[in-house]
């Protein structure tokens, strides 16, 4: 193999072992790297699809449990599971583990993910009626706490949030969604909220959009009662069964405090996922270059594309290709199932809106004031219980609803 | 090796397409069709990385 850089790399450790640091370790042996390869990751799991908790494993009956499994990794990495990072030493090119080891490296990727963010109140650790979702054990264990059909507050109105109340709603709970403001507005623009919250509310979400909300404290031996509390800004207080927190994620960067690579407490990568020449960052801990500015895309495709683009950085230095992202992003729940291509949140109605064969399908996007194909912000194509090819997807995004009927004329502007 | 696709569980994302074009591809109406279900050297590569890409587990690659 070739670095194209005076010191070769041997020996190369991928920090986390989700799909950033799966994706990292197979792209590095595809771009040729036959060195020693190994992969520190918190989680005692190999690789698993993360979307799929929320969605098919949540909602799903039987089939559905293993929707989330992947094939086992052919990259022949050693794999240090359930082993956290604690620290680096930037100069001297080393780890520190949790477990008391140093890990050498001469290339890093850091691929450590993001956490979920707990509720303003909640003194962490286990409670049986405090509920985050963002690993495996989350899921099960929320799946399981639901089939007893508990009352659930849902703290947050994002895509994850929304999904959790889906799934809690199909499995027969009472539910009430705190939100700042309508659900989905700030992820997607108000158009595609308003479908959803409609879809939701018919299915009988209750909605109370009144900002944040503080745990209040939980009473664990009351079966029956309203055993946890919370209170919202203007000082109401809910009280349900459980409650579950879908209030946002934040990247797992405590262990690089000290190292010089945080920049006011976040990884800024380059357009080729570099941090130095020595040390590359992707998936849900990066911030990326994108065609609107530096931003953190967590999002299943947006931390496989960054991990290539990051691995052949890491590689080939400036002679690698720059990455240039443009999302991919699907949610399912209430009986909708939405994919989109592009930035969101979209602003006002769609230039182009195409329903489908059945009631609640659409296909639409948005061009902004570029146009489609236009100067510098491509496209928004989003398709809601419409069966389309996703590169046909892509293609409205980037060129106008022309290509969905050859020898039509691009919508004119 | 043989690529199989769950075809209950294909929610027609074609992240599968984008990583091997040559061997699989949504049709019009978004159904994943496998157009070279055997595969061995290059192909194997791309085929594992389709398989990797899914989010919903619907394809495996096993023993022809």
């Amino acid at each position: 193999m070739t670095t194209g850089k005076a010191a070769p790399m041997r020996r190369i450790v991928v920090v986390g072992n989700g799909i950033a640091g799966l994706t990292a370790c197979d792209s590095l042996r595809a771009a040729g790297f036959d060195g020693e390869l190994t992969v520190v990751g918190a989680e005692q799991h190999q690789p698993y699809s993360r979307p799929a908790l929320s969605k098919a494993l949540l909602h799903g009956g039987e089939d559905s449990v293993t929707a989330h499994q992947r094939p086992a990794p052919g990259h022949q990495a050693i794999e240090l599971l359930g082993v956290g990072v604690t620290g680096m030493d930037v100069d001297a090119r080393l780890l520190t583990l949790d477990d008391g080891g140093q890990l050498p490296y001469d290339g890093l990727v850091i691929a450590s993910g993001a956490r979920a963010k707990r509720l303003a109140g909640d003194p962490g650790g286990d409670n049986a009626r405090v509920f985050t979702l963002r690993t495996i054990e989350d899921a099960i264990t929320l799946k399981e706490r639901i089939t007893g059909r508990p009352s659930v507050i849902v703290v947050g109105g994002g895509p994850l949030g929304m999904e959790i109340a889906s799934g809690c709603l199909d499995a027969g709970c009472q539910v009430t969604m705190v939100a700042s403001g309508p659900p989905l507005a700030r992820h997607l623009g108000g158009h595609l909220s308003g479908i959803f919250v409609a879809a939701a509310l018919r299915r009988g979400l209750r909605l109370v959009t009144s900002g944040t909300a503080r745990l209040m404290g939980t009473n664990e031996h009351s079966p029956h009662d309203a055993g946890a509390r919370v209170a919202l800004a203007d000082g109401t207080e809910l009280g349900a069964d459980i409650v579950v927190a879908a209030i946002g994620d934040e990247p797992n960067v405590g262990w690089l405090t000290g190292s010089g690579l945080l920049e006011g407490g976040a990884l800024r990568v380059d357009s080729r996922g570099r941090l130095r020449p020595d040390i590359v960052a992707a998936g849900d801990v990066a911030y990326f270059p994108t065609r609107l500015g530096l931003r953190r895309v967590p999002l299943w495709t947006s931390a496989i594309d960054q991990a290539k683009v990051a691995a052949v950085g890491l590689l080939r230095g400036d002679a690698a290709p720059e990455g240039d992202l443009q999302p991919y992003f699907w949610t399912e729940g209430f009986g909708l199932s939405l994919k989109a291509v592009g930035f969101t949140p979209v602003e006002g109605a769609p230039d182009y809106c195409d329903p489908g064969g059945d009631p609640e399908s659409l296909l639409m996007s948005w061009y902004g004031s570029g146009g489609p194909a236009g100067a510098g912000n491509p496209g928004t194509a989003a398709a809601i219980n419409y069966r389309i090819p996703i590169p046909k997807l892509r293609a409205l995004a980037n060129k106008g609803p022309g290509v969905l009927r050859p020898g039509e004329a691009a919508l004119p502007r | 090796m043989r690529i199989h696709l769950d075809r209950p569980r294909c929610e027609g994302h074609g992240l599968c397409e984008e990583a091997a074009p040559t061997l699989m591809h949504l049709d019009d109406d978004g159904e994943l069709l496998i157009d070279a279900p055997d595969v061995d050297g290059a192909d194997l590569d791309a085929a594992q990385a389709a398989v990797r890409v899914c989010p919903v587990a619907a394809l495996r690659l096993e023993a022809a």
